[in-house]
């Protein structure tokens, strides 16, 4: 599991001097954990204990709420309350022994002790039914350890993530994974195929666009197989948001060749423009109860933020530094976006993701070098994915934004072009 | 003595054509009795046949002799106008898919990027270039029906190494034709 290598890449004062900034809840103290596997496992078994083994220090490390020793103890008594390792140091132990089934599945059974009184905390069996989902059992595994400790919940870590990967000229397919990329499926192969969006909170279904004669949105339910199509425009067509209800896309169209931002009403399947600019408006993002938008315009010359109420024309620049900001993401208040900050076109400083919010003058950056793209906010605002690309590796990037940390996890092949989660 | 000769040569002549006659009417009565095989290759016609394309075929070998014709006009880092440079191009574009039989086909103006920016604004980018070079196709005569155009952002590149020369190739409009 070479590929799952999580980098912490910086640890600042991100939002220290923001007074803006929501209060972090933060954990009074951070508990030790201390992770133990059974010895004497058939080698298959073995091999996903490592595996899982790999996941769980990864989950507890990104999210913040724990001291994870990275080392793989063993025991031989499951139900003994303490550790063979005299040395070991820690407030929790996390024992498991893994077992595999001829009929391919996979049973995890966990014990969760409170070391400083030997006290059982949880006894508790997970299991999946292909033993390659085993990132989503060790993730189910580090929420229930999580919620023992009463932290803030990391329930996110079982969702899937879904993102076009590229393959070759004009070819992409919709890939759905776990947030490390350690489980990958592919849901829609064969021809090209981008943008994938999040149909609604449920995450059983996802917009994307199919390039046929046409570029073409299509609706894919995950369970169900349906394939349904929604609308096609000339030039190209992304599905950039999707309201809160769930009932309102926002599109970027081109009917007449000019790219420009619509409100798609699912229900009456009818579009209504709201921006008409004869440049470039793209990726708008429903901010203020859906009522009004934040996109990228070129209509200063060059790609920048800007706000807009749906149904008026005024438009409000909202961000005043860096030559070149392409994309965008929007939670409640607060907006990243992509910039190019170095007069090198492609320098080595080339694409950072900034912070700001829309109430005060508050701006911060998050990434230190490389090409950072897509940004896109967590559901529940507090954590940003987005796209890496640094030294002709794609990687799928974490920023924790209240614990001041992120993380990054490399596609071992291929490209991620555009992803969502 | 001349004559002598003559007249050798003229009854060696009828020796000849005598015995030419005489083989001739053996194989025809040989074939009285004998089956045809040549009713089938009878009914062949002239042979021509296997020479003669289709008009769907006509089209495609004349989009593929078009398309290894026209040329792509290339773009700035970040930028969408057309360069004189370009133009010209475009003209010439212009008038080689307007003579005879190319005046039928439809042009795909197709707009690409390079790998800087995933974004949908790439997208928005390519567009605007397909965009603006239909626009010099329109102005060099080209109706506007016979034309559409696509963005394919940084999906298409026709070099995948990372280096400027390579980036510069990408970022481009292709020119394709559809019967």
């Amino acid at each position: 599991m070479n590929y799952i290598v999580v980098f912490l890449l910086f640890i600042s004062n991100i939002f220290a001097v923001d007074a803006t900034m929501e209060i972090v809840k933060r954990l009074e103290y951070i508990p030790g954990i201390v992770i133990e596997e059974k010895t004497m496992q058939s080698d298959n078994a073995g091999y996903y204990s490592k595996k899982i083994h790999k996941v769980l220090v990864g989950d507890f490390k990104v999210s913040g709420h724990f001291n994870v020793d990275d080392t793989l103890g063993s025991f031989s008594d499951f139900e003994s309350l303490i550790s063979l390792n005299p040395n070991v140091k820690g407030d929790l132990l996390l024992k498991y022994e893994t077992i595999t089934n001829s009929d391919g599945s996979l049973l995890v059974n966990a014990k969760l002790i409170n070391l400083k009184g030997n006290s059982l905390l949880f006894s508790k069996s997970y299991t999946v039914s292909k033993s390659e989902r085993f990132p989503f059992l060790a993730h189910k595994i580090a929420v229930d350890v999580n919620k023992q400790i009463n932290a803030p919940s990391i329930e996110w870590m079982e969702n899937f993530v879904v993102f076009s990967k590229f393959i070759t000229a004009k070819q992409s397919d919709i890939v759905i994974s776990d947030y490390t990329l350690t489980f990958q499926k592919t849901v829609v192969k064969g021809g090209f195929n981008i943008f994938p969006k999040w149909a609604d909170k449920s995450k059983e279904s996802f917009y994307y666009t199919k390039y046929l004669n046409k570029p073409t949105l299509f609706k894919y339910n995950l369970f169900s197989g349906k394939n349904e199509k929604i609308i096609e425009s000339d030039g190209m067509l992304s599905c950039s948001d999707v309201s809160e209800d769930g009932t309102k896309l926002l599109l970027t169209m081109a009917p007449k060749g000019q790219p420009d931002i619509f409100v798609f009403d699912i229900n009456s399947k009818t579009k209504k423009q709201v921006t008409n600019y004869s440049g470039i408006d793209v990726n708008g993002n429903f901010v203020d109860d859906d009522k009004r938008i934040v996109f990228v315009s070129d209509r200063l010359g060059y790609p920048n933020i800007f706000a807009q109420t749906i149904g008026s024309s005024g438009v409000e620049q909202l961000v005043y530094q860096g030559k070149n900001n392409n994309s965008c993401t929007a939670f409640k208040n607060y907006i990243v976006y992509t910039s190019r900050e170095s007069e090198n076109e492609f320098g080595g400083n080339t694409f950072n993701l900034y912070m700001i919010s829309t109430k005060s003058d508050f701006i911060r950056r998050l990434t230190p070098l490389g090409d950072n793209q897509f940004p896109k906010f967590s559901q529940d605002g507090e954590s940003i994915i987005y796209i890496r690309n640094y030294k002709n590796q794609s990687a799928l990037g974490i920023i924790r934004v209240n614990y001041n940390k992120s993380y990054l996890y490399p596609l071992q092949s291929g490209k991620i072009q555009s992803i969502d989660w | 003595m001349v004559k002598k000769y003559t007249v050798a040569i003229v009854a060696s002549a009828m020796l000849l054509l005598t015995g030419c006659s005489q083989k001739s009417d053996v194989d025809a009565s040989a074939q009285k009795g004998a089956e045809s095989a040549d009713s089938k290759l009878n009914q062949l016609g002239a042979g021509d046949g296997m020479m003669k394309l289709s008009d769907e075929e006509m089209k495609a070998q004349l989009i593929k002799d078009l398309e290894g014709k026209v040329e792509s006009v290339y773009f700035a880092f970040d930028k969408y106008n057309i360069t004189d440079e370009s133009n010209s191009k475009i003209s010439a574009n212009s008038k080689l898919l307007g003579e005879g039989k190319a005046g039928e086909l439809k042009i795909r103006i197709e707009g690409n990027c390079d790998e800087w920016g995933t974004d949908e604004y790439n997208y928005a980018l390519g567009l605007k270039r397909a965009k603006a070079s239909q626009d010099a196709m329109i102005a060099s005569g080209t109706s506007a029906d016979r034309i559409s155009i696509v963005s394919y952002g940084e999906s298409n590149p026709v070099c995948t190494e990372h280096n400027k020369e390579c980036w510069a190739k990408n970022r481009r409009a292709d020119f394709k034709l559809l019967p």
